[in-house]
């Protein structure tokens, strides 16, 4: 199947985004990936970013990455709690990515991380996604 | 770059900010409301070129083109048209002027205003005989819409291109880059480019909602970030990566913050030390409260000539250039947190096109570096000193105002306040007063010809670069 021209194909498809949201119900986290030249990235779009070709397809991430860099941000915006811990994760299949480092576990540099679909709390409005859960990384060592 | 309105009233309260101005006044910031105006009797009127006295202007006939109308009898021979065979002018600064940054009571209209009338009468340029006007969109929590439209009408101005653009940081050299390539082009005689920006009159809470608006609505801004904390990042990661202390960063904050208390245009008449910034309130750690630029009011405008020669002596824009990398606010896709391939790519084109070899063959730099590291990293990129030995080389002095290469003499960001749409004017603005000889006694660099400058937008996701040079090109 190719996400990209089936996706363009059919003007009642609904929105490019909607099987990452599905699969993150499901605890699954997906990436997308170039068949012309293996590229895996994200956010999902209908284009390679490397190669600027069509031909990409939803692939399941393993989830798991390294943490490239973290902060504690002091002043949040309404809507969330201050502070809040957010890292740079790189995952395993390449992509970078921002996303929320929930506990008490004190970040490091290079640590690896793991992504978790967690329930959605602050009070942002996430318009068609309001409801979904979103992802967080887990410190793992 | 912005902390929301908030952290500023907070900064003030904590620094005890004060507006001075050239006379000598001396202005308390209140702490908490609007409640304040400064004195903007106070001008900065700063004539040096004429762009032609009392000139008519003729219409629709750019130099160098042929004005015969579309469907004439008369063709014009084809080898007439080609762009290459045609004398590309050199634009001039005909006339600058800005505001001191601070905190204004009076609307946006106003502000634009002092410093369009300002630049013009310095250029000795009617606004009827202003070809474009471009600016920066005023961002959204500006009242006024249409601003260039209102401007235009006040102005009674008649031009054929009016340019509100958007781009994060870098809205004003996108601007100031519009207008050099009309003049270029022959498209515009003289152009008027100006920014406006009150950061004082947003809600802290709409100032957030904004900043979380920069980011993928659907994929990062749903974590909560702000602008801060993604420069933290890069941070954290430049100082691992290159093996720097935050304690040598520091030193462009100091660096800076005392540059920019030398400055009557800036917003500080504080320096402060290492241990100050250290020590400081944490915002997005490990940047603290002097590692992130003070939002502020601004307003400044510049009128670009391009009617004939320059006068002996002008300030002539000779280099321009932009790069956008594949980016947004996490780093370029192909390459470090920290690196800057859209400030590389800016400068590289902007060199090229003025001739130069490189930077170090430079007077100064007045780069748009909001955070430390950027700074730090831009003297790295750009081919000032090895990779990782930025702050280093700031910490020994390279870059102070009297040092081999003087980078952000009238402070930057950092030391001067920072009303982001202004910005990218005021680093033109203090490249050209520099290259005339009239910046702030203690911060000219002594005889410099050539400066370079530069804007950055989101995470430097992209930039604009233009060099300047007194003399004709
Ligand atoms: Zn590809």
């Amino acid at each position: 199947m190719t996400a990209g021209r089936d996706w363009r194909a059919d003007p009642e498809a609904g929105q490019y985004t909607d099987p990452f949201w599905d699969a993150l119900e499901a605890d699954r986290f997906l990436l997308h990936r170039c068949r012309d030249c293996e590229e895996t990235f994200f956010p999902p779009a209908p284009v390679c970013p490397r190669c600027g070709r069509t031909d990409v397809a939803w692939v399941e991430a393993d989830g798991r990455g390294r943490l490239v860099s973290f902060t504690r941000q002091h002043v949040a915006p309404p809507g969330f709690e201050a502070p809040l811990a957010l890292g740079v994760v790189e995952l395993v299949e390449g992509p970078r990515l921002l996303a929320g480092l929930p506990g008490d576990a004190a970040p490091s540099l290079d640590a690896t991380v793991e992504l978790t679909a967690v329930e959605y709390d602050a009070d942002y409005d996430r318009r068609d996604r309001s409801g979904r859960p979103f992802f967080a990384a887990r410190i793992v060592e | 770059m912005r902390i929301g309105g908030a952290t500023l009233t907070t900064l003030k309260n904590e620094y005890g900010a004060r507006l001075s101005t050239p006379s000598g006044l001396v202005v308390a910031v209140h702490p908490i409301g609007r409640g304040m105006t400064v004195p903007v009797s106070v001008r900065y009127i700063e004539r040096s070129r004429s762009c032609g006295a009392n000139s008519i202007r003729r219409p629709f006939a750019p130099a160098g083109q042929n004005s015969t109308r579309r469907g004439g009898a008369v063709k014009p021979p084809r080898a007439q048209v080609r762009a290459g065979d045609r004398h590309v002018p050199t634009p001039h600064v005909a006339g600058v002027a800005t505001l001191p940054n601070g905190e204004y009571d009076a609307p946006e209209r106003d502000l634009a205003l002092r410093v369009a009338l300002d630049a013009l009468e310095a250029a000795d340029c009617p606004a009827g005989a202003l070809d474009g006007i471009y600016m920066p969109k005023p961002r959204p929590w500006t009242a006024q819409g249409l601003f260039s439209t209102l401007l235009t009408n006040l102005l009674g101005a008649r031009p054929r291109r009016t340019v509100e653009v958007y781009t994060g940081g870098t809205s004003g050299g996108t601007a100031f880059r519009t207008a050099v390539a009309d003049l270029r082009a022959g498209r515009a005689e003289r152009a008027l480019v100006l920014a406006v920006e009150r950061t004082s009159t947003v809600e802290t809470a709409d100032y957030f909602g904004y900043v979380l608006s920069l980011f993928d609505r659907e994929f990062a801004a749903p974590a909560g970030p702000s602008i801060p904390a993604v420069y933290a990042a890069s941070a954290r990661r430049y100082c691992h990566d290159r093996d720097v202390d935050r304690s040598t960063l520091a030193e462009v904050v100091v660096k800076n913050r005392a540059n920019g208390a030398a400055n009557p245009r800036g917003l500080f008449e504080e320096s402060v030390t290492v241990e100050g910034v250290l020590d400081a309130r944490p915002i997005a750690e490990p940047l603290g409260l002097y590692e992130c630029p003070a939002p502020c009011d601004g307003a400044a405008a510049l009128v670009l000539a391009a009617d004939g020669d320059p006068p002996d002596g002008a300030v002539s824009v000779v280099g321009v250039g932009g790069r956008h990398a594949a980016s947004h606010l996490l780093g370029p896709r192909d390459g470090p947190l920290y690196a800057l391939p859209a400030v590389e790519g800016a400068v590289d084109a902007a060199l090229t096109d003025a001739g130069i070899d490189a930077a170090a063959d430079l007077d100064l730099l007045e780069p748009y570096a909001p955070f430390p590291h950027v700074e730090a990293a831009l003297t790295e990129a750009v081919g000032l000193f090895d990779r990782g030995a930025g702050a280093a080389a700031c910490a020994r002095g390279a870059t102070a105002t009297d040092g081999a290469h003087p980078v952000s003499p009238s402070g930057g960001c950092l030391g001067r306040g920072h009303p982001a749409m202004v910005t990218p004017l005021l680093n033109y603005a203090a490249a050209v007063r520099q290259l005339r000889g009239t910046a702030p006694a203690p911060l000219q660099v002594p005889g410099a010809r050539t400066a370079l400058t530069t804007t950055e937008h989101g995470h430097v996701d992209g930039a604009t670069a233009a060099v300047f040079r007194r003399g004709s090109a």
